[in-house]
């Protein structure tokens, strides 16, 4: 390695009239290699946009339904100088294929295998919608769908279907019509999803979430208010004479035990150990308290509360990142 | 000078590398989605496990589940603060309950692999929903093309609804429904296509013609490297014809004439390419 341009300090080669020379050698060198560097780097830059944006799907919409056929829209950049293009299908069963150029111009197709030969006619930007088969398989109740995609991709899931296991992480997910839309990344994507009635489907919406914050804003003033006014009883209640009452416990709404066993007739008799030992503990109790009282494992106890929530014995509530169950005071109504 | 080149070099690697980290930001955007996924696939995992196994959970199952459940929770205690750890932990988790759910598909009374095109196996509620969005992708371009084709979607629609009530009642002649829409499809997009060419004529004709005035380009160029007269009198028939029919609005036969010049051209190692 060597610079082109060397400090004449170095060399102590200041002039008599004390100027800084120079060595000019290798300088027009240095200038031309630079610019030429520079300018190649600029066009190459300049270049990659332009390659990747033909051919590359602008955007790229799927719709599974629920028999796992799945719509595909997508728009795709082409050559305007070409009278066709070829375009890789994601498979070969294929139907209600149409293909838009520019000014929803229909254009004609021919379907060769797992591709379609489109003439474009000179058409910069063609809009391609087809239903296909082949995305989407099934296993017993397990629905399986597979893409290896060329870009980010939104996905629009059934209804009534909940994802129980997926190989990418999703960039977005919202709501569409009760039904769960991802934007998944490029690539190799695959998610199993299930069928079920009784899924509490769709999962809440990003908004909700971003609400939370509102919501916070609001909550903090309503406990600043409610504070407040405590405060001020409390004062005032300590000129009262003390008053002895019984302490009014939150069980006092709750139903005795006997009457949630005859509500209950069906109800397991380990579950309705549990269902004694919440009541006994004040009407209600962190699922990790009732995991060391009966010594069950996480996932027998989860379920045998979930079993209670479907009773509509229990209500669970999330309490410093833990469960907390609670006996459900309004039982009597609903029976 | 070499302080502009390292400017300029910092300047072009961002901008190179910036769309990555565009896309990377978006995706941490709103990282919360990532438990409300896992969450929501943890509860159908212990739904399964009930139905399927009651009490008696396999033992390789119970330790996946454990190792799902668990990374669920590390999600939760990872949010909002170590987005890393969060994307490790839903990968995790949903891997756990994918293996659990195909073990038990696997395993369940029905280890039939059903392909979703197996005909036997149609879901006629989502046949019917296609096939209404492709009828209105249609309606929508032939309004683009002032087309006499109202009637025909307006018996189409109906057709539609009558095969809804078909299948509510859960009996009637759907395929003989089905096949009449489609043929009353293929009418209509053939009348479209037709009434997009007349409109659309004049702009392919001046695509045509630049496509031509190259191609007699490069047979000047073939012509330079001594290529074959014949040939090269063939390629210009063959263009005088295409120009013959552009002329008589024949736009078809001139696609096709067309096709047969470009298969000339690459035939004699002078394809067409226009750039």
């Amino acid at each position: 390695m060597y610079s082109f341009i060397e400090p004449t300090q170095s060399n102590q080669s200041l002039g008599d009239d004390g100027i800084l020379f120079v060595r000019n050698e290798g300088i027009f060198d240095t200038m031309v290699k630079t610019s030429l560097l520079l300018a190649s780097m600029i066009i190459a830059a300049a270049l990659i946009p332009i390659q990747s944006s033909f051919s590359s799907p602008r955007d790229l919409d799927l719709i599974i339904y629920p028999d796992g056929s799945t719509h595909i829209s997508t728009e795709i950049d082409v050559d305007p100088f070409v009278t066709d293009y070829e375009l890789n299908l994601f498979g070969s069963t294929i139907d209600n294929l149409v293909v838009v150029g520019d000014n929803e111009f229909l254009l004609d197709t021919d379907i060769i295998h797992d591709s379609v030969l489109i003439q474009t006619f000179g058409s910069s930007i063609i809009s391609i919608e087809y239903d296909i088969h082949d995305l989407v398989s099934k296993q017993g109740k397990l629905w399986t769908f597979s893409l290896d995609s060329p870009s980010n991709f939104t996905l629009l899931l059934p209804q009534n279907s909940a994802i129980v296991g997926m190989t990418n992480l999703p960039i977005n997910m919202e709501i569409i019509n009760d039904q769960n839309k991802l934007t998944l990344p490029s690539g190799k994507t695959e998610i199993d999803y299930l069928f079920s009635n009784t899924i509490s489907n769709p999962i809440p919406d990003t908004e909700t979430e971003t609400n939370y914050f509102s919501y916070a804003i609001i909550g903090g003033v309503i406990v600043i208010v409610l504070i407040g006014a405590v405060i001020i009883i409390r004062t005032k209640q300590k000129n009262l004479k003390p008053v002895n009452h019984n302490p009014i416990i939150e069980k006092n709404n709750i139903l005795d035990i006997e009457t949630i066993f005859k509500l209950k007739p069906d109800l397991r008799e380990d579950d309705k150990e549990l269902v004694k030992f919440i009541f006994n503990n004040g009407g209600k109790a962190l699922e990790s308290e009732l995991r060391k009282k009966f010594l069950q494992p996480r996932t027998t106890m989860w379920r045998a509360v979930k079993r209670l929530e479907r009773e509509g014995v229990i209500e669970i509530e999330k309490k410093d990142l833990q469960n907390l169950v609670k006996l459900r005071k309004n039982m009597e109504e609903e029976e | 000078m070499k302080k502009l080149a390292v400017f300029a070099i910092i300047v072009l690697i961002f901008g190179t590398i910036s769309p990555s980290l565009v896309d990377r930001a978006y995706g941490q955007s709103d990282p919360s989605i990532l438990l409300r996924i896992a969450v929501q696939a943890d509860k159908q995992i212990v739904n399964q496990l009930d139905r399927v196994y009651g009490d008696q959970i396999p033992n390789n199952l119970q330790i996946l589940y454990d190792k799902g459940h668990r990374a669920v929770y590390s999600l939760d205690e990872s949010l909002p603060n170590d987005i890393e750890k969060a994307k490790q932990d839903f990968l995790l988790a949903m891997n756990s309950f994918m293996q659990i759910s195909r073990t038990i598909s696997q395993s369940s009374e029905k280890v039939v692999v059903v392909t979703v095109s197996d005909k036997s196996n149609r879901h006629l509620t989502s046949e019917i929903d296609r096939l209404e969005k492709y009828v209105k992708t249609l309606e929508k371009i032939s309004k683009k093309y002032n087309t006499n084709v109202e009637s025909d979607f307006i018996k189409i629609y109906d057709l539609i609804q009558e095969l809804r009530i078909q299948i509510n009642d859960g009996y009637g002649t759907y395929d003989d429904v089905i096949n009449e829409i489609k043929i009353i499809l293929d009418s209509v997009k053939n009348d479209i296509r037709e009434s997009a060419i007349k409109q659309k004529s004049d702009f392919i004709k001046r695509f045509f013609d630049r496509l031509l005035n190259q191609v007699d380009k490069i047979l000047t160029h073939a012509q330079d490297n001594d290529v074959d007269q014949i040939q090269i009198d063939k390629a210009h028939a063959l263009i005088l014809e295409i120009r013959e029919l552009l002329s008589k609005n024949q736009i078809n036969d001139a696609k096709v004439v067309f096709a047969e010049l470009k298969g000339f051209m690459e035939k004699i190692g002078y394809p067409i390419r226009i750039t």
